[in-house]
């Protein structure tokens, strides 16, 4: 839970400094950057997830953070507005945004069903 | 879709047994039985998520002659001095006492594709319902004159892991002050493209520190090679003057070797090297063509399940296969595997199959700090595995960028290795 919590903070920040600096240097305006409503909302299959996640866990650990982060036991709302943030290339990081550039956003939320608690 | 293209390919009395019971394979013996040829990169990831997502229903046997698999991933930064050699040693126990895989430690040398067995080197015969081969490559006979396996100890390969890996870096460290270092370049298509050039790299900066005076000669039979760009601006960077990459242009696709006096004829032009690295044309490791499933050097496979073209029940994986679009390594064989034992499991117990989809990231280091990076994913179409969308660094691009695609790489090792060992 507290991972949880720390995590999202972490992408919040993350995603508020990122938007603070392409506002500065860049003309397109994302900070109001935000997932809409109907995207969160959608319920993942979660089996279709854990077949998902397959592709992550070559770079992902689960539990342990190396260079690369740990994803899983994160919230579902933060976990689809992270992948969300790469997709739109909101997020920089060219393996990230390949990734998340062919989820459509039910395999997203799939994958943060899945993850949120994977076995 | 399944069905027709099993329809397609069907000819076997297997075939027709498995379209009208789908869902159980084991004909009368308890649990469906996969046999997986090879614990590398493919064998091992295919027989970990096979094992673990049917969660004991699949009587998983693995069959890897060595105890102990050295990556090839990373052994150019050995060779660097960036990694030690036990850093690159995985084990097979954890497969074996976490995933309860019967690993077992010998060399296949037959499949009898009526029977379905698989015999091995020590005797006896494995029986399978569903087999998958992930041999990794062998080398051409021939492809480069003067030069077969018996010179490996003089002239080593060092392109499959482990002692080979160990050679090359003793000769490079007891090379003289000023001496030559010969790479002889293999042809398309070989197993890991940007690999050779990662290695000059990582040779480059370990000479640098030891012996700056130090030559390195490529003689390469291709015009272009992965990532070319890159390299080329990191050489200029980190080590000018150092390397010279002979293409076809100057005698780079004219190479004979001899490792009795230890010279490399380049197009006519004979040189007298301290250490050369001959790295030959491949093809796909021999059992693929002793199971018969191979078609010229590799073993052609339908992209949605990674199922040989010429036996439905084979499956091949990762540098053996013929599929398509994705480059020979260890990243791909990795993402290759899973679906394929996505497709696999659902053949031998009625489980959910997705639809296939794949990707691949290669990173190179060419400095202390100095990583790049090119990746894309890819999709099964009816014809091959067909490249989707795809990246590389660009030149000139920052030091703190450069140093943050190095440790990615880092993280990635961790992360496919424990994918592939558990
Ligand atoms: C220098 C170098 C650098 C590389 N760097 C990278 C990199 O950075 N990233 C990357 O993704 N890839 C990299 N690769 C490529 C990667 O190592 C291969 O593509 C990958 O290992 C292929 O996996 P595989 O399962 O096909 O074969 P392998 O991993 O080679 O596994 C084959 C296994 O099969 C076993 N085997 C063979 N024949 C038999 C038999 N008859 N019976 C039983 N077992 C058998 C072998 O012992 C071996 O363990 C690199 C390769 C080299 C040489
Ligand atoms: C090729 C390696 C690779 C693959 C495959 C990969 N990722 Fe990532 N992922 C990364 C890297 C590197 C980062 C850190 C990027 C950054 O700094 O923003 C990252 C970051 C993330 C983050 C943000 C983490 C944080 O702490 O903010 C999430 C969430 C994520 N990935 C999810 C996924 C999912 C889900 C998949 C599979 C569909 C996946 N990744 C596949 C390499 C990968």
């Amino acid at each position: 839970m507290q991972q949880g919590a720390f995590k999202s903070m972490g992408v919040a920040l993350g995603l508020v400094m990122l938007a603070q600096s392409l506002h500065a240097s860049d003309a397109s305006d994302v900070s109001d950057w935000s997932v809409a409503e109907d995207i969160l909302a959608i319920e993942g299959d979660r089996e279709y997830g854990a077949y998902l996640s397959s592709e992550c866990t070559t770079c992902h650990q689960t539990e342990t953070s190396t260079e690369i982060p740990a994803i899983a036991y994160w919230p579902r709302e933060d976990f689809v507005t992270a992948l969300h943030a790469y997709k739109d290339k909101v997020r920089p990081n060219p393996v990230m945004q390949m990734i998340a550039g062919r989820l459509s956003a039910e395999e997203i939320a799939a994958l943060a069903a899945y993850f949120e608690n994977p076995e | 879709m399944k069905l027709n293209r099993r329809n397609f390919l069907g000819t076997s009395a297997a075939v027709a047994t498995s379209l009208s019971a789908p869902m159980v394979m084991a004909g009368g013996h308890g649990k469906p039985r996969l046999v997986v040829v090879g614990g590398g990169a493919g064998g091992a990831t295919a027989a970990r998520y096979a094992a673990k997502d049917s969660k004991g229903a699949i009587d998983v046997t693995l069959i890897e002659p060595t105890r102990q698999y050295y990556t090839c991933f990373f052994s150019n930064l050995y060779l660097g001095g960036f990694r030690d050699m036990d850093s690159l040693g995985h084990s097979y126990g954890t497969l074996a006492s976490d995933y309860g895989i019967n690993v077992v430690h010998d060399w296949a040398t037959g499949v009898d594709r009526d029977a379905k067995t698989v015999a091995l080197a020590g005797g006896g015969a494995v029986p399978y319902d569903k087999l998958i081969l992930s041999p990794g490559i062998d080398f051409i006979d021939g492809s480069v004159a003067g030069w077969d396996l018996s010179a490996q100890n003089v002239m080593p390969h060092a392109y499959k892991g482990g002692s080979q890996t160990e050679l090359l870096k003793a000769q490079l460290m007891a090379m003289p002050e000023g001496g030559v270092f010969v790479m002889v370049a293999p042809p398309n298509p070989y197993r890991c493209p940007p690999g050779p050039y990662e290695r000059v790299s990582m040779i480059a900066h370990m000479l640098k520190e030891t012996n700056p005076t130090a030559k390195i000669i490529v003689a390469d039979p291709k015009p272009k090679f992965s990532k070319q760009g890159l390299f080329e601006e990191g050489w200029a960077n980190h080590y000018d003057g150092m390397i010279e990459h002979l293409g076809p242009d100057f005698g780079g696709d004219d190479v004979s070797v001899n490792p009795a006096d230890m010279t490399v004829n380049i197009g006519g032009e004979v040189v007298q090297a301290d250490v050369v690295n001959v790295i030959p044309a491949m093809k796909a490791g021999r059992i693929a063509e002793l199971a018969g499933v191979t078609d010229g050097n590799w073993a052609p496979v339908n992209a949605v399940d990674m199922s040989s073209k010429a036996d439905p029940d084979i499956h091949v994986l990762g540098d053996a296969s013929s599929q398509g679009d994705m480059p020979k390594s260890g990243f791909s064989a990795n993402s290759q595997a899973k679906v394929c034992a996505n497709a696999v499991r659902g053949a031998l117990t009625g489980s959910q199959v997705f639809p296939a989809r794949f990707s691949n990231t290669c990173w190179s280091l060419i400095d202390t700090d100095d990583g790049v990076k090119v990746g894309a994913t890819y999709e099964a179409t009816d014809e091959k595995i067909a490249k989707v969308d795809g990246f590389i660094s660009k030149t000139g691009e920052s030091a703190d960028l450069r140093k943050a695609t190095y440790e990615e790489s880092l993280g990635w090792y961790a992360g496919i290795t424990s994918d592939m060992f558990g």
